[in-house]
């Protein structure tokens, strides 16, 4: 179809895209391996396999906003699609007689019926894309859709700010549909013979345009031309992703969603971009700010200045910056001065949402771990409630300024005698935690816990002064020096003891002990209490004298037992048996929305303004039990000793006192079992 | 700059102390670093860090463990430290004042800080005392010291916001009641770092002779004897909020 | 060698602190127990000495030494002691009492008993009740020999018993001011503006408990609801939440109003020792075993965020 003359420049354009294209990527990958090594991934092939099945069925995009997605998916397998599109495209441009139109009758001994699906599936697919795209244009630049916003308070990189990703969807929406257009329009001016009943699109343009031998040059070069364009872009905008999403969901986290990256022996932690792994430079490559991991973090509900999708995007630019622009120098701008700020670092609540949300497997979370570690090394002056807590951690195994004896008071104080694991066997080895065995307010349900195993016959004990906090959330403070101190500590205690098994109160605790202390050589079968309950109700070693039908309950999925250890079924097969009337909150098991305490939250001495995300939670359960009869009792239940504390205190704070209570699901169970005990009003009362 | 910085090892008293015999049972309780002490190690790092100098820090090991809060010193940017191993935890301010000015005596010190007091002061504390051992000039209840030359403008506080500003010629004791800034966060990996690569000099304790012979005698020690107790207002939160307006309003204050 | 006992009274602004009074009460007491003189001792001009009830009083009357200098302080006792050779010097255990009374026992060898809760004499021999660890035990000490030193917490005894008029010896300054090491510079003042917290009737006090800076909102508004003020223990003006003018206890100010609202502070001892003559106290504490329960008139162990609030709407 093409002159000579277009043919030579076609290939010129051609090699030049390639090269362009080529540095490009190369310069990505450069900048990729010069991150710290990551942790190491097993089989890689079958992950990668894996990830691209998951990538062609778009499975994990539809975690969220279903709608959006199912147009997402229209417009991948639109651009799928025409990667062979355009490969026919050139063929028909230098292959003199190749011609895809009419079922390809030119071309001898041409598979007629293939071709005509082919013409038809490409026909219909350049409409989905143009409605795709221009659903998604409309949606950035007429409805101005908020989710693709950040708060004024978010650091951004200024070009970002300057709204560098609006220009970058713009430039390349605009490519798809001139380039959609103009390729549809190049088979319409050849239809010579009426229309193909295979191109229904195409036939109706030419029914307008009729037929041109200039236009379908025009058009074809209209159509590559743009291509020539845009390929070499693309390794310069956000929309890499295209390329690097599959490749970074193929290379994600093969560790338990609970363990964290051991941070370096050297110079631990991130201060410059390059001092985060390889795998996490990658991330802002995958990164098109869909804001997924925005809209479901707890800081950024709060008003707080963090979005872990700014911190991705800024990361990409500062690399663009000092990659394909003229200022390497900015990598060594700290990362809290370039990418995310202190403040939005430190109110983080490691809950995993972003993580779990993200469509391409990245790690926005990891990053602000890391970033806190340096922060912590480098002397940066931190939260004074936070620093107190540490303190009295390194101290005295607490973050409460407790004295290590005084941990097993309240156990001294039960009516029945509870057992020292490190001086006598036991089978279950009860791991407290610091809120349980010292909070006044949750100390009641710390009894009733151990009156229910005592009752059940469980043969357990506490280790007393020798538990020291497990460490899950001096880990994700960033302190990993107290953690590993705090590890020795327990592991010593726990060399101390003969146990079967480890049941926790608290799941951060449980979290911890489960996927973090394998790595420091302590493998235990680990247990949170739900589960432990339920065996002893199952196993008819509890027995339910009184249903709960007077209650009506919905249930908080904490991060640590849910979102982190899949913790979900335990505690509603509990509900369920305990006869209870369960509804459950939009928001629920994977999709659990953070009580805000995580990751140190409830330490830091300052209290930021605004609604708290567990004011938030609050209102949501109320919603879900509406506005019927008030007949029963509302229940907000708990199994974490932080929430029964976040969730009192927002109860309170949103004046809804009277028409929901938070219950620890032991206070339940205990009714439901018949013990006779004062249960002392929990601190909701 | 040549500082020194006297601390004390404690009983912790986040615990209930447990008696043995007329004094602590000093088996059965945690020892800690004196609170006041990380102020005057803050205040020491924070002349260093603007002036320049050695920051040495000092005390006596009573129960053979306070390498830890040396090292943690170090970590926060002590120089130095020091360990005179007495292994008498019930060693009183006397005897530990006198064994550290022993020690001290030879470092050629501009400044000794030591914190204003410790939970543990039933005989006084070891800052006046290293002052008189060593015939230089105590001030306590310092907020803040400021070196210039050879003396240092010092900040002592007295009450309720009231203070005064002094002129101290070095060498000179000062009781560190808190440093300027609150004291500084050490990463425990640098405390640990610190245990595997510094190295803890050690002295043994000399000198204590004549505080021997006359010690402050302890008779007995107990609880304090309760005398009264509050009456306590049971209930919820809002209960107990009802009842104190009550409260206030039957005795007109409310 | 004397039955006598000196004691070492404190004064600032031309007033002599409250126990200044308590100790010569207690030294009349002691003084006729052992068979000498109970001597108030004045260190420093611009003050009238002839408030006490003692046997004697001695006035090392110099302008030199009107503002607290530990260094001239402790050598015009050390030369006064020297002299006098007394059974028991009392100092208090206060913000200039402490940078003395340790460095004196050092100098002298005589053996001191700090943190004194009551003083008595058994048998010929005083016998001390200390304070010890924050207030977790009480001591009982016996310090021997030829002279001893005690340091009383403030407090501890009537102040009425001390008040009285005795005309005394005055006496120049044996320290040459030129000499000394420490020279007083100025006067720090409270920063000005602030309200007189000794002066109010009703105070709400926040102690550690209160958290953060944030929070110390609720507790004006609670205190604004009551018609009172916002005053605090030492960690929360150390953390710099508060100034120092709304301090309480040892190092802060001596409170004595008609009500003390306490939210979130445990009771350190030096904290009581500037509240504890309040008319009426009520704590509100998360711990129950708190030690200011021990001396409040009512308590709660509740959430002290929970009942300020739940107060707010009350009131």
């Amino acid at each position: 179809m093409l002159t000579t003359i277009e043919k030579i420049i076609f290939i010129v354009l051609a090699i030049t895209a390639a090269g362009f294209t080529f540095h490009g990527f190369k310069t990505i990958i450069d900048s990729i391996r010069k991150g710290r090594p990551a942790p190491e991934l097993k089989n890689i092939p079958a992950s990668l396999l894996n990830a691209g099945v998951k990538v062609l069925f778009q499975q994990t995009i539809f975690k969220a906003r279903k709608v959006l997605s199912a147009i997402h998916m229209g417009l991948f397998f639109g651009l799928i699609t025409y990667a062979i599109v355009n490969l026919m495209d050139v063929l028909e441009g230098l292959v003199p007689g190749f011609d895809l139109v009419y079922g390809g009758k030119h071309i001898p001994n041409a598979p007629t019926g293939l071709v005509n699906a082919f013409n038809l599936i490409a026909d219909v697919m350049s409409m989905f894309l143009l409605i795709a795209i221009t659903v998604f244009l409309v949606r950035r630049f007429i409805v101005k859709d908020k989710a693709l916003t950040y708060r004024d308070n978010v650091l951004l990189n200024p070009k970002v700010k300057a709204g560098g990703q609006a220009r970058d969807s713009l430039t390349v929406g605009v490519f798809v549909i001139m380039h959609v257009v103009a390729h549809v329009l190049s088979q319409a001016y050849r239809l010579t013979e009426g229309a193909d009943p295979f191109m229904p699109f195409a036939s109706f343009l030419n029914s307008i345009f009729g037929v041109s031998e200039t236009g379908v040059h025009v058009a074809w070069w209209v159509s590559i031309g743009w291509v020539m364009f845009i390929v070499p872009y693309l390794s310069r905008s956000k929309h890499t992703h295209f390329f690097m999403s599959p490749i970074n969901l193929g290379l994600a986290k093969q560790n338990p969603r609970g363990q964290l990256d051991t941070p370096a022996k050297v110079d631990p932690g991130a201060k410059f971009l390059h001092d985060l792994s390889w795998k996490r430079v990658l991330d802002s490559y995958a990164c098109v700010q869909c804001n997924r991991c925005q809209d479901v973090c707890p800081a950024n509900f709060y008003g707080r200045p963090l979005s872990p999708s700014a911190l991705e995007v800024n990361k990409r630019y500062l690399l663009k910056e000092a990659t394909f622009g003229s200022h390497p120098d900015r990598l060594l701008v700290p990362l809290t001065e370039s990418v995310i700020s202190p403040e939005a670092v430190w109110s983080c609540t490691t809950c995993y949402a972003c993580v779990r949300v993200c469509p391409v497997g990245n790690e926005p979370m990891a990053d602000i771990v890391d970033i806190r570690r340096r922060m912590l090394i480098d002397g940066y002056e931190i939260d004074s409630g936070v620093q107190n807590a540490l303190q009295s951690l390194a101290t005295n195994g607490n973050w409460m300024s407790k004295g290590k004896r005084l941990r097993g008071r309240w156990a001294k104080e039960m009516e029945f005698p509870v057992k020292n694991a490190t001086e006598e066997p036991v089978e279950h080895l009860w791991f407290v935690g610091d809120t349980a065995s010292f909070d006044e307010r949750v100390i009641p349900n710390t009894k009733m816990v151990a009156r229910l195993f005592n009752q059940g016959g469980l043969d357990f004990g506490i280790m007393y002064q020798n538990e020291s906090n497990s460490g899950n959330d001096v880990r994700r403070v960033g302190e990993e020096g107290l953690f590993e101190q705090l590890v020795e500590q327990n592991m010593a205690a726990f060399g101390k003891a003969q146990f079967k098994q480890i049941v926790t109160t608290d799941p951060h605790s449980f979290n911890t002990l489960k996927n973090e202390y394998p790595q420091f050589g302590g493998t235990f079968e680990v247990k949170h209490y739900t589960v432990t309950l339920l065996k002893l109700i199952e196993e008819g070693k509890l027995t339910i004298k009184n249903k709960l039908s007077n209650y009506k309950v919905t249930f908080h999925d904490p991060c640590y037992l849910g979102r982190y250890n899949g913790g979900f079924t335990a505690p509603r097969k509990l509900l369920e048996l305990l006869g209870v009337e369960f509804h459950e909150m939009p928001r629920n098991c994977e999709n659990s929305f953070c009580c805000g305490a995580g990751g140190g939250q409830i330490w830091m001495g300052k209290v930021a303004p605004g609604e708290r995300p567990a004011e938030n939670r609050i209102k949501e359960a109320l919603t879900t039990f509406g506005e019927g009869s008030n007949a029963k009792t509302q229940l907000f239940i708990v199994t974490c000793p932080k929430d029964m504390i976040m969730y009192s205190d927002a109860v309170k704070t949103t004046g809804n006192e009277g028409k929901i209570e938070v219950r620890d699901i032991i206070q339940l169970v205990a009714e439901a079992v018949g013990i006779e005990e004062p249960i002392h009003a929990p601190v909701a009362a | 700059m040549n500082i020194v910085v006297a601390i004390k090892h404690i009983p912790s008293i986040a615990d209930d102390l447990p008696v043995k015999g007329n004094n602590v049972d000093f088996d059965s309780v945690d020892f800690v670093l004196n609170e006041w002490d990380e102020h005057s190690i803050e205040q020491a790092v924070l002349i260093k860090e603007s002036v320049g100098g050695t920051v040495t820090v000092i005390g006596v090991d009573l129960i053979g463990e306070l390498d830890n809060a040396l090292h943690l010193a170090l970590a926060k940017g002590a120089d130095k430290v020091v360990k005179i191993t007495a292994d008498d935890p019930a060693a009183d301010s006397h005897m530990q004042a006198k064994w550290l000015s022993e020690a001290i005596k030879g470092m050629g010190a501009n400044m000794v800080f030591a914190g204003v007091q410790a939970s543990n002061d039933l005989d006084g504390q070891i800052g006046p005392m290293i002052a008189a051992y060593l015939d230089m000039p105590y001030i306590g209840g310092v907020s803040s010291v400021e070196a210039n030359g050879d003396s240092a403008t010092v900040n002592k506080e007295f009450a309720g916001g009231a203070g005064a500003k002094y002129a101290v010629s070095m060498p000179f004791v000062a009781g560190v009641q808190s440093a300027p800034k609150p004291p500084r966060y050490a990463p425990v990996s640098k405390v640990r770092q610190m245990a595997q690569s510094a190295t803890v000099e050690k002295v043994a304790p000399s000198g204590d002779a004549d505080v021997r012979e006359r010690p402050l005698r302890i008779l007995k020690m107990a609880p304090p004897v309760v005398t009264g107790h509050a009456e306590m207002i049971e209930g919820s939160s809002k209960e107990v909020a009802a009842k104190i307006v009550e409260l206030l309003k039957s005795k007109g204050l409310a | 060698m004397s039955n006598d006992i000196l004691v070492i009274t404190e004064h600032m602004d031309g007033k002599f602190s409250d126990v200044s009074f308590e100790m010569v009460g207690k030294a009349k007491e002691l003084a006729s127990a052992l068979g000498g003189q109970a001597v108030a001792v004045v260190v420093g001009g611009g003050v009238s000495s002839n408030v006490f009830a003692s046997d004697s009083t001695i006035h090392i009357d110099d302008a030199a030494l009107s503002n607290f200098n530990p260094e001239a302080y402790g050598k015009v006792i050390e030369a006064l002691v020297k002299e006098k050779s007394p059974k028991v010097v009392m100092f208090g255990w206060t913000v200039t009492g402490m940078d003395v009374a340790a460095w004196l026992s050092a100098r002298t060898g005589a053996p001191l008993a700090a943190y004194a809760k009551d003083v008595r004499v058994e048998g010929g021999s005083l016998v001390v009740s200390s304070q010890a660890y924050g207030g977790k035990l009480m001591a009982e000490v016996a310090p021997e020999g030829d002279m001893a030193i005690v340091a009383c917490l403030a407090g501890s005894f009537p102040v009425e018993a001390g008040q009285g008029s005795t005309a005394g010896t005055t006496m120049a300054s044996p320290v040459d001011a030129g000499s000394l090491k420490v020279k007083f510079v100025e006067a720090i003042k409270p920063a000005g503006g602030d309200v007189d917290i000794t002066a109010q009737a009703k105070l709400v006090s926040i102690g550690r408990g209160i958290g953060g800076k944030e929070n110390v909102e609720l507790a004006e508004e609670l205190a604004k609801a009551l018609g009172a003020t916002v005053s605090a223990s030492r960690p929360v003006v150390d953390a710099g939440w508060l100034p120092r003018t709304r301090q309480v206890g040892k190092s802060g100010l001596k409170v004595k109003p008609k009500l003390y609202l306490m939210l979130g502070i445990s009771g350190a001892p030096e904290h009581l020792e500037g509240m504890k003559s309040a008319e009426l106290i009520i704590a509100v504490n998360t711990d129950k075993k708190a030690p200011i329960f021990n001396v409040a008139h009512y308590g709660a162990t509740a959430d002290l965020f929970e009942v300020a609030e739940a107060m707010l709407e009350l009131l």
